[in-house]
């Protein structure tokens, strides 16, 4: 048979260049290699040199870039059902996101492949917490804090106001200042880029309870993909699949360990006035997230797809 | 004759059009705030509407530049002799039209492909009406270069088809994958050195080394809109607005006089108050040429006056405009800070030594010039100085708002500059009514619209090449070329203020940021240079560029503003630009200039 020409994917990630996911690419990359004897190239850009998450996601539809590691933020740009995944206190585990993700996986292709994509596998930013100034133990004081939002999600930004929060919009590289000087002084994030930032320091009280998993995704072109053997195809989405496992797991022993070293570096754990009222509370907010911030479908797919998930590992423990 | 009515009510609603969006980018934050504290009522989608106001200003303000023949350009075409110049004008406009066509065949290309994917702005507003005034207000340029490019019909038919060309080429980039970039690129670059728009050959580059890499042409209008729409930007023509009423209005008589009360009573006294006034405007201008243009003459007179030397005159004015780039809120940090990701708060903070260093050596020099000369003083009168300061309160009171904003953490970067602008807006035109409310008042935002235009879509085409670059990974190999050579970091500072030297000598410094910063930021990293501190001594490096033949503006704008010849003003500036290289080596090699204030303020 002939030789397959080469292919080389162009793959940006917002990930820091040397991070984990940036090495789990590389490590994936090499694997396609070796899978393809040379034909398939990876090409890496890591750390946001090639945009932020909307910038690459309209360079992968101009055909400039040919794949992306993003998070929620970017797959929302694709398909507004990817907020599904932002909805607060959806998941209480790693194991209960795994199956979920296992279950509502073809829907979530079908999105993607809607508007050009393909999905290569899923991706964990880890555990997304409340770090605040001062402690917050309860809603109304979450109410009183001045949140940090990123700018350019402006239905975000709309639906924290109308809900009697006080969020504060702001370029990413405005959060330092902003934490310097009180502009804002709580924010939503995982503990590794807490520490990797030094946001911690000036917010040093995270609360104990995980708003939910940062759900991330790699995605290439369709245009891209269909160029590869679909032989090759294969190969390349199981080692995507192996890389997924790592990278899950990797990244929660991280986070796990970026608490403990914070926490000797002064962070405060701080817990609930009232656990339940702070669950009800927020589960009511996600409620009304519904065919408000996530589209109707998505949202009853993916709860729908957790409770199935939670009903069945609640009897097998019982 | 109807056609003609028909053009000027098209011409009128262009600058209408153009000074609406910038006086919107200026008002929305304000009221949104307002009306938030106030009746607890927002505006939705104020933030993300402001940042597609920053391309609308950006384009339609290009637009008219090009009809006004007010597009940036390298000066080197005012060397040329004069007969040359109806043909290296043909030439220039011939080559010129050709790529803003290409250019808007690229962005309607973006557009329609975003108008698919359905993203909105807000409100249910999408995202391809706020891209669509790029592929319109480029057509429009093209077509004007076009036209321009010949004052026979035959010449213009000629310019008009290479613009059919260009735009054919713009979603044919398979034509020219594989080919060679560089003769091209050759043509681009002298089609620039004898007249063309700078932002033609930035954007046409970045275009035709896509294009040959495979890749269309539509990366470039994707990467401006990147750049314009970025949430930090809407402070750069914010904070130039701000800067142009004050020079407009009679904002520089009253500075002047607070100054010369003030300093008036020492040996060169008038030149230290130059090299002051100078700053306190191109803090807020940016270095677009706007301080000497607007000052020039003003300050001239008073140095005239006072018996100076019209030698030290000419270079000491020549040299002041552009003094104060490194006070907050001037234009060079907060685009340093968009470009390589650093907090324009600690920009601020940091470039405050260092440009008091250089006003403070320009100043020196200045009295040095006043002791040794017969330079007149007046005595120092407590009671006139106070009457000055007061009578320019709003002014002077100004710069502390906005820094005080900033501080306290009221305000963001860019609700603090539309801040400014609704300030100095209420002084010049209803408090200290230098400006009319009505025609004048529009008049004066349609120039700076015009003014902002041509450098915002210069930034817009610069971060095309800059994309074009990171998808070749030149900065990836440029750091291991680099890091391969040079082991020392300050064989490394040395080296780099050299090639800043030259860059500055061949590029505008606001395209030097967007298009060499994403080259340095890696370096520094990697020679433990503090990103702050790096900003702080690329700009005042750039500053020198200012001074330097070819490109450099000052020379052309004061040998413009004072009729003298090109030589002259170059020779006048050489004593400036030996002591702003010395400043210059001051703060490349002494960080703590630049870092000592931040550490002592705990950043
Ligand atoms: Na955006
Ligand atoms: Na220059």
């Amino acid at each position: 048979s002939q030789a397959a020409s080469p292919v080389r994917v162009k793959m940006a990630t917002m990930a820091p260049d040397g991070s984990a996911w940036h090495k789990a690419l590389e490590q994936m990359g090499s694997e396609w290699r070796r899978a393809t004897d040379g034909v398939v190239e990876l090409r890496i850009y890591p750390g946001g040199t090639a945009g932020d998450e909307a910038a690459v996601v309209r360079k992968m539809r101009i055909g400039q870039l040919d794949a992306a590691g993003i998070t929620i933020v970017g797959l929302a740009e694709v398909d507004a059902a990817f907020d599904a995944f932002g909805i607060p206190m959806l998941f209480r585990s790693y194991e209960e996101l795994r199956a979920v993700l296992d279950e509502v996986e073809p829907y979530f292709e079908q999105k993607l492949s809607e508007k050009g994509f393909v999905l290569l596998n899923w991706a964990n930013g880890g555990w997304a917490h409340l770090f605040s100034d001062e402690p917050i133990r309860t809603i109304d004081e979450l109410k009183r804090a001045k949140l940090y939002v990123s700018a350019g999600d402006d239905d975000l930004v709309e639906w924290w106001k109308d809900n009697g929060f006080k969020p504060r919009a702001l370029a990413p590289t405005d959060i330092l200042t902003g934490l310097e000087t009180g502009m804002i002084d709580a924010m939503v994030t995982t503990p590794l880029v807490a520490m990797s930032m030094q946001w911690f320091k000036r917010v040093p009280h995270m609360h104990h309870l995980p708003l939910g998993p940062l759900v991330g995704a790699n995605v290439m072109t369709k245009r891209t993909w269909e160029s590869i053997e679909p032989a090759a195809r294969q190969r390349l989405l199981a080692a995507a699949e192996e890389s997924e496992k790592e990278i899950f797991d990797k990244i929660a022993a991280d986070d796990q360990e970026a608490v403990e070293l914070m926490k000797q570096r002064g962070l405060k754990v701080v817990e609930s006035a009232d656990e339940g009222e702070w669950r009800r509370q927020l589960e009511r907010y996600a409620a009304e997230m519904r065919g408000e911030l996530v589209p109707a479908e998505a949202y009853d797919r993916v709860t729908r797809a957790r409770d199935q998930v939670r009903r069945a590992s609640d009897g097998s423990d019982s | 004759m109807k056609a003609g009515r028909l053009i000027a009510t098209a011409r009128r609603g262009e600058d209408l059009l153009a000074a609406t969006a910038l006086v919107a980018m200026g008002i929305l934050p304000i009221a949104e705030g307002l009306l938030r504290s106030l009746l607890g009522i927002g505006i939705p989608g104020a933030g993300p509407f402001v940042q597609h106001l920053t391309l609308w200003v950006a384009f339609l303000g290009a637009a008219v530049a090009a009809r006004e023949d007010r597009l940036l350009a390298l000066a080197t075409a005012q060397l040329l002799p004069e007969s040359w110049k109806p043909a290296t004008g043909f030439f220039a406009g011939t080559v010129s039209a050709a790529f803003p066509a290409l250019l808007a065949r690229a962005g309607l290309e973006m557009v329609l492909i975003e108008r698919q994917a359905g993203a909105e702005i807000a409100v249910g507003v999408p995202v391809w009406v706020g891209q669509a005034v790029m592929p319109l207000a480029l057509i429009g340029i093209a077509l004007r270069l076009a036209w321009k490019a010949s004052s026979w019909w035959s010449g213009r038919a000629l310019a008009l088809g290479t613009s059919l060309v260009g735009f054919w080429l713009g979603a044919h980039a398979e034509v020219l994958d594989g080919a060679a970039a560089w003769p091209w690129i050759a043509l681009l670059v002298v089609a620039t050195a004898v007249g063309g728009p700078i932002f033609v050959a930035l954007g046409g580059a970045a275009a035709l080394l896509f294009m040959v890499d495979g890749i269309p042409a539509a990366a470039v209008p994707v990467a401006t809109y990147e750049l314009s729409t970025s949430p930090i930007m809407p402070a750069i023509p914010l904070f130039t607005l701000t800067g142009f009423l004050l020079a407009e209005g009679g904002a520089s008589q009253r500075l002047l006089q607070v100054f010369r009360t003030l300093f008036g009573w020492m040996h060169g006294g008038t030149a230290v108050v130059c090299a002051v006034v100078c700053a306190f405007f191109t803090t807020f201008t940016g270095g677009s040429g706007v301080t000497i243009l607007a000052l020039g003459m003003l300050l001239f007179e008073a140095l005239k006056r006072d018996g100076y030397a019209d030698r030290f005159s000419l270079g000491l004015l020549t040299g002041s405009g552009s003094l104060g780039l490194l006070f907050p809120p001037a234009l060079p940090l907060i685009l340093y800070g968009i470009v390589a990701q650093q907090p324009i708060e600690h920009l601020f903070i940091g470039g405050l030594v260092p440009g008091m260093l250089l006003v403070a050596l320009i100043a020196a020099w200045g009295m040095r010039a006043g002791w040794r000369g017969e330079t007149s003083r007046q005595r120092f009168e407590p009671t006139a100085a106070g009457a000055a300061i007061w009578k320019a309160k709003w002014e002077l009171a100004l710069p502390v708002v906005v820094v005080a904003a900033l501080v306290t953490g009221y305000s963001t970067p860019v609700e603090a500059a539309a801040l400014s602008v609704v300030w100095a807006l209420v002084a010049q035109v209803a408090i200290y009514r230098d400006i009319g409310p009505g025609r004048e008042l529009l008049q004066v935002v349609k120039r700076c619209a015009v003014l902002i235009g041509g450098v915002l879509i210069i930034l817009g085409m610069a971060k095309g090449l800059t994309s074009w670059m990171v998808d070749a990974q030149i900065p990836m190999r440029a750091l291991e070329a680099v890091q391969s050579v040079i082991q020392s970091k300050l064989v490394f500072l040395l080296c780099l203020n050299l090639f800043l030297l030259v860059v500055g000598c061949l590029m505008d410094i606001f395209s030097a940021i967007v298009v060499v910063v994403p080259l340095i930021v890696p370096l520094g990293a990697a020679y433990g240079i503090d990103p702050i501190h790096l900003g702080i001594l690329f700009i005042a490096n750039l500053e020198l560029g200012y001074l330097t033949p070819p490109v450099g503006l000052n020379l052309f704008l004061a040998a413009y503003r004072f009729d003298r010849p090109l030589l002259e003003i170059w020779r006048a500036s050489v004593p400036v630009l030996v002591i702003l290289a010395l400043g210059v080596l001051l703060i490349t090699y002494v960080p703590w200039l630049t870092l000592g204030l931040l550490d002592l303020v705990g950043r």
